[in-house]
């Protein structure tokens, strides 16, 4: 009798414990909570991939990848004409626009255009790779969600958070490949 | 004063403006700072910078409600002292029980010492405030060693705070100012803590026209990765700016002339 409630107490002082957070995420969340509400909101609404970027430091154990993988692949939506190239002109606009695919903050693109970053590789002349279908479906699924490819990259995951729409992202595909597209002119 | 700075500012942005569209390769930031900060002394004899400072000299010596200065304010070596303070800062203020950073001892002295009402202090002073009493830490090496326990848990926020990845463009601080140090943000070049990164603030940014503190940069580095901006004197800034200080000091980094003069 005295065992089976010392074991009853042992376990729902184990169950505690673990429905408990840690007291340094519990002094991490104040910490964010005193940057203000707005902040700590965005902060404390990671997805599991953003937590588990966080948590590994940007470099996930070999395990985990297979399944990250996959749960990002599945994130992807595509247009509803099944077109995955659209009208460079529109991809244009969408490519320089600081509120949406903002590329130029790490890419060059066109070659008049010197405020380029240099963390992603250079998309000049990116249509070298030609318009076949393997192509045009890795560029459109690379934009749309980067961490279908390179978990934890740098690279952002602009269709997943709605920066562009399923179409926007055949539009900037276009851009980078439509050998009319002024990254693919000398 | 105020209106030769402003003639001074229309008449650099105007040269920066003309000196952009003339370059056809990328420009080299630093080169092109350094280039413009010459332009400002050659035509007027001062940086915009000194004038910030030279506002929160007057701030300092100016008396609160209850009838002192911030001379009666200890910034971490001791009342009145200001030489090297930044150097040493973020630290733990026995008085305020509170791990602070330079703007933050200032908002707090400003309360506790001067008497005035949190809604009574101006960002705008605080600001000049903290250029002035920095000033007083040019070129001097960054020490930041967190011993205190109190600095030692603000170090371990930082360093999470670091490397979380939030927000609509899946950032943290981590993945641009560690792993691609050394490159650009457009035409922005990104150091990482280890290269000094910090050690040039409070700085005039003549591509925004504004003076920017550490606290104001660490905010607009949260806007453009599209984070809503910390609130200011938060633990957020100070525990960020004690991770990149800190590691900035094991690198033997210094600071810049403060307050410098940047892109």
């Amino acid at each position: 009798m005295r065992r089976t409630a010392v074991a009853i107490g042992g376990l729902l002082l184990l169950g505690l414990g673990l429905s408990q957070v840690g007291p340094f995420r519990a002094r991490f969340e104040a910490a964010l909570h005193a940057g203000g509400h707005e902040f700590a909101q965005v902060m404390l609404s990671q997805d599991k991939g953003q937590a588990l970027c966080s948590q590994y430091r940007d470099k996930l154990p070999a395990d985990l990848i297979p399944g990250f993988l996959a749960e990002q692949k599945a994130l992807i939506k595509y247009p509803a004409s099944g077109k995955l190239m659209g009208d460079w002109r529109n991809g244009e606009k969408v490519f320089t626009d600081p509120k949406r695919g903002n590329c130029y903050a790490c890419h060059a693109g066109v070659a008049t255009e010197v405020a380029y970053g240099t963390m992603g590789p250079s998309l000049t002349n990116y249509g070298q790779r030609g318009t076949s279908e393997a192509v045009v479906r890795y560029t459109y699924e690379k934009i749309y969600n980067a961490w279908a490819f390179v978990p934890c990259s740098l690279m952002y995951r602009g269709g997943v958070h709605g920066l562009f729409t399923p179409e926007e992202t055949a539009d900037l595909v276009a851009f980078l490949l439509d050998p009319s597209s002024p990254i693919n002119r000398r | 004063m105020r209106f030769m700075f402003l003639g001074a500012v229309a008449f650099g942005a105007l040269a920066g403006v003309v000196a952009y569209t003339q370059q056809s390769k990328p420009l080299d930031p630093f080169e092109e700072a350094m280039r413009q900060r010459q332009m400002y002394l050659e035509t007027f004899g001062v940086l915009p910078g000194e004038l910030f400072a030279k506002e929160g000299k007057e701030l300092f010596f100016r008396k609160g409600p209850s009838g002192k200065t911030l001379e009666e304010c200890d910034f971490g070596k001791g009342k009145g002292v200001l030489e090297g303070v930044y150097a040493i800062l973020p630290k733990y203020f026995p008085d305020s029980r509170r791990v602070e950073d330079l703007e933050t001892r200032v908002y707090t002295c400003m309360q506790t010492v001067q008497g005035f009402k949190p809604n009574e202090i101006k960002r705008d002073e605080v600001k000049a405030i903290t250029t002035y009493i920095a000033s007083f830490s040019s070129k001097a090496k960054i020490q930041v060693v967190p011993k205190h326990p109190a600095e030692l848990a603000m170090y371990n926020l930082g360093r999470e705070l670091w490397y979380t990845r939030a927000g609509a463009r899946d950032m943290s601080c981590a993945i641009c100012h560690d792993q691609y140090a050394g490159q650009r943000v457009r035409l922005s070049p990104v150091r990482s803590p280890k290269q000094g990164l910090g050690n040039e603030w409070p700085a005039y940014r003549f591509e925004e026209d504004k003076l920017y503190t550490m606290e104001d940069r660490i905010n607009f580095c949260y806007e453009s990765i599209a984070i809503p901006k910390p609130e200011f004197y938060s633990d957020v800034h100070i525990a960020l700016t004690l991770y990149m200080l800190a590691e900035a000091t094991k690198s033997g980094h210094s600071f810049e002339e403060l307050p410098f003069f940047t892109r």
